[in-house]
């Protein structure tokens, strides 16, 4: 037990003083102690006290790995605090940092684009809105999904977002919206100026955007960009699959004579 | 089996003679005499008269085409019975009851009728059990919503004390729950064994008892037992009885407060693995719907999705139950985005839901949220959904809404948003009415491009309600790529120009239309032709006529060969 307790203690002032590295070593040691006290799992013959305290350190471990830029750690993480979220015994004293680590985790889903999965937690979640960290994400998915792709850029930057650890995948979205704009660009212009180009991709400089340029295969002459065009080959009907159609019609037709 | 229930029969003839010299005085003695009498020969006359019996029945009974003879004796079951008044009257009765306690005799004819009524299920039960026939507990089943508004503890526990040998442990049990105490009557039957069918009907009408009555914990706590119970039984005559003692079981943990709902799945779980091992196919589509209910309560949709993918839902379930869980899909795929999957299933949820008007509340969530789903899809549902009687009034916020969508206007559905939230928000349908906001804003700028060629994007900022212009380009981009429009962007000028539209009949799209209507109505055929039902061993019948047919035909080529036919042989032939 004194073992648990001044484990934790160094993990927090480790925590405070950022060294991550430390502290993820001090996590599996942790761990083990954890599950030594069979207090990794909520279950009803361990007191509430060790409980709240091996969430609190789930928790730690959750953010410390978004630190490290460590995914499956973060999702490990994520999983084993939800029985601890759901657990009766410990609703009495809820966790501060329970939105927060929900929030990350819908960030992270969003950042993979795995939108199904971001709904269906979502919909477990009452008043979404509410929360800052939930409902950064939440503004976020809307934002992307709509199209306004100016307030996600404005979003990511430093000020407007809500922690540390979200900031960690301001990076990854604005890759991501960058390329859903060059995707949407393609379709969209026949060519573009290469500085209004900067602007639209949210690029620092020129050579950025022909950088950017030639690795989606974008023509650049005399200072314009010029999208390749798709050839259309839609309008032909395939015979195949009219034969398809009707054998199977005539099969069924058959069945039923 | 026939001993019993001429035996029945005679002690009923009894009950009604004591009562009809009780209470002949009151409004309806000309029926009486006849009945019991009628009963067995003259079963034809009292078909007539039960035209008054609840509709649901009658129209159940015409769906299900009977072997005439089994018809006539379930008719015959009923009671010719008065119209709604009988209602009325009972409650008197029950009143008269309480003050005179003991003096079972004096019966007003209501609760005997369904005293009677439920007796002779024992009847049908016991049948069921004999020609192992799941359509006669079927049709006990359907009796249960008749029975259950005239049904009082009193009634229960007459059939109670009748049924169970004195001093059965069950017996005790059951009147305890009800609130009752053993009477000192006389009971005939005590010889009798405890078939385990009744048993369980008979539970499960003190269950239904206790969930009218609103003694919700009590009826959770006789529910766990009884199901502990049901689930010890094996018998597959059971089925039919067990998927309802679970379905109402679930009900009373729904309605204790929060941490109970989510007790019972370990329960559901276990009990669907023995029913899955047990092939019982009644028992396994009941929980599966129960359960994914349960999930849906709790918004655990994950979970939910684990179930439906690890389980396989019996194809050859209830009509109702496959409606029910077409719409626990068809939720579930709405909220992970899969809005082609969800409206399919909730389509043929809606179809498939019964028409009666028990089933509306159904009818009216199905449709709520295929409503949303039709939008999302960017679909405009039909007009008609809305000017249905039963679904007008429900469907009220819905019908706005779409108005709204279909407009493209933001700010109506901001306001719209704002003032039915809290309709939405017990509709379960919230979350999936805020994605529509992007729909709103496609529609906003589909609209534009088919009515001008050419669009600056500061109009277009300014149509759809946006704040900047970037933001316009973003999305009309978007818009673009994603298919909504067919239309390119001119940045330098900040323009919008359309394209000529496709004709579309040029395309496949007509053809994949016909297929797919086709094909449905491939499968509705095939489906028909699957449900049909033929009376067992019939065929064998069949063979043996056929092979008779075949003999006579051959002595017939024989004798017309030997120049010897008479008459009596080109009856025959006619007859083939």
């Amino acid at each position: 037990m004194s073992n648990l307790q001044s484990l934790h203690q160094s993990l927090v002032s480790s925590v405070s003083k950022k060294d991550y590295e430390t502290a993820s070593k001090q996590l599996s040691q942790l761990k083990i102690a954890l599950l030594q006290h069979n207090a990794l799992i909520p279950s009803a013959d361990v007191s509430a006290d060790i409980l709240v305290g091996s969430r609190e350190v789930l928790e730690i471990g959750a953010i410390v790995s978004i630190h490290l830029g460590d995914e499956s750690a973060f999702l490990r993480y994520y999983a084993q605090l939800q029985p601890f979220y759901a657990s009766q015994a410990l609703n009495k004293s809820p966790s501060k940092n329970k939105n927060k680590i929900v929030g990350l985790y819908l960030l992270l889903l969003l950042t993979k684009n795995n939108i199904a999965d971001f709904h269906t937690t979502i919909e477990n979640i009452p008043d979404v809105e509410q929360d800052v960290f939930l409902g950064y994400p939440v503004t976020l998915e809307r934002w992307l999904m709509e199209g306004s792709y100016d307030k996600v850029w404005l979003a990511t930057k430093g000020s407007r977002v809500p922690s540390e650890e979200y900031a960690m995948f301001s990076e990854v979205l604005v890759g991501t919206i960058r390329h859903e704009i060059a995707s949407c660009s393609e379709k969209a212009y026949a060519s573009l100026p290469v500085s209004n180009a900067k602007q639209l991709l949210f690029l620092d400089s020129e050579g950025a955007v022909i950088e950017f340029a030639a690795e989606r295969n974008w023509e650049v002459r005399d200072g314009r960009i010029y999208f390749p065009q798709e050839e259309a080959d839609k309008a032909s009907l395939s015979s195949q699959s009219i034969i398809n159609y009707a054998i199977g019609y005539a099969q069924e037709l058959e069945n039923i004579v | 089996m026939v001993d019993k229930r001429s035996l029945r029969s005679s002690k009923r003839t009894d009950d009604n003679n004591k009562n009809n010299d009780s209470s002949s005085s009151n409004n309806k003695p000309s029926s009486k005499p006849t009945r019991s009498s009628s009963r067995r020969t003259a079963s034809g006359a009292s078909k007539k008269t039960p035209v008054t019996e609840n509709t649901e029945k009658t129209t159940e009974a015409d769906k299900q085409p009977e072997p005439p003879v089994e018809d006539t004796q379930m008719v015959g079951v009923q009671e010719p019975k008065k119209d709604l008044s009988g209602d009325v009257e009972m409650g008197d009765d029950t009143i008269d009851k309480k003050e005179d306690g003991t003096t079972e005799e004096k019966k007003e004819d209501p609760a005997v009728t369904t005293y009677n009524e439920i007796k002779q299920n024992f009847t049908l039960l016991e049948r069921a059990v004999a020609l192992f026939d799941s359509r006669y507990t079927l049709r006990v089943l359907r009796s249960i919503a008749s029975h259950r508004r005239k049904v009082t503890a009193e009634i229960i526990s007459k059939v109670v004390q009748d049924y169970y040998p004195a001093g059965h442990e069950a017996a005790d049990y059951l009147l305890q729950q009800i609130g009752q105490t053993q009477s000192t009557m006389d009971v005939d039957e005590s010889s009798q064994d405890v078939l385990p069918e009744v048993d369980v009907y008979l539970h499960l009408l003190v269950q239904i008892f206790l969930l009218d009555q609103k003694q919700y914990e009590q009826g959770a706590e006789f529910s766990s037992q009884l199901v502990e119970k049901v689930h010890s039984l094996n018998r597959r005559t059971l089925d039919a009885l067990a998927s309802k003692v679970y379905f109402y079981y679930a009900r009373f943990f729904e309605l204790l407060p929060a941490p109970a709902i989510t007790n019972i799945r370990a329960q559901l779980l276990a009990s669907l693995r023995t029913a899955t091992l047990r092939k019982d196919v009644d028992l396994q589509a009941t929980l599966i719907t129960l359960l994914l209910r349960n999930y849906i309560a709790t918004s655990d949709i994950t979970q939910a999705d684990h179930l439906v993918n690890k389980t396989k839902f019996p194809e050859s379930a209830a009509n109702n139950l496959i409606a029910r869980y077409n719409y626990y899909l068809g939720k579930i795929k709405a909220i992970q985005l899969d809005y082609s999957g969800a409206h399919e299933q909730l389509v043929s949820a809606i179809r498939k839901a019964p028409q009666t008007p028990a089933a509306a509340g159904f009818l009216q969530a199905a449709n709520k949220l295929n409503i949303i789903v039709e939008l999302l899809m960017g679909d405009i549902p039909d007009r008609a959904t809305f000017r249905e009687p039963r679904l007008s009034k429900a469907l009220h916020a819905y019908f706005l809404l779409v108005k709204a969508v279909r407009v493209g206007e933001l700010e109506a559905f901001h306001t719209l948003l704002e003032q039915h939230a809290d309709t939405f928000k017990r509709d379960g349908t919230y979350t999936l009415v805020l994605r529509l906001r992007q729909n709103v804003i496609k529609t906003g700028i589909r609209m534009m491009s088919l009515t001008y060629s050419r669009i600056s994007l500061r109009d277009i900022c300014i149509r759809l309600g946006l704040e900047s212009e970037e933001s316009a380009e973003y999305i009309v981009a978007k818009a673009i790529r994603d298919g909504v429009i067919e239309a390119t962007l001119d940045h330098e000028k900040g323009y919008m120009q359309s394209k000529e539209i496709l004709d579309i009949y040029a395309t496949q799209e007509p053809m994949e239309a016909f297929h797919s209507r086709i094909s449905f109505c491939m499968s509705l055929h095939n489906d028909s032709v699957k449900a049909m039902r033929f009376p067992m061993n019939q065929h064998r019948l069949e063979l043996k006529n056929a092979q008779e047919a075949r003999e006579r035909e051959r002595e017939l080529a024989k004798e017309i060969q030997e120049g010897e036919m008479d008459d009596d042989d080109g009856g025959d032939f006619d007859a083939l």
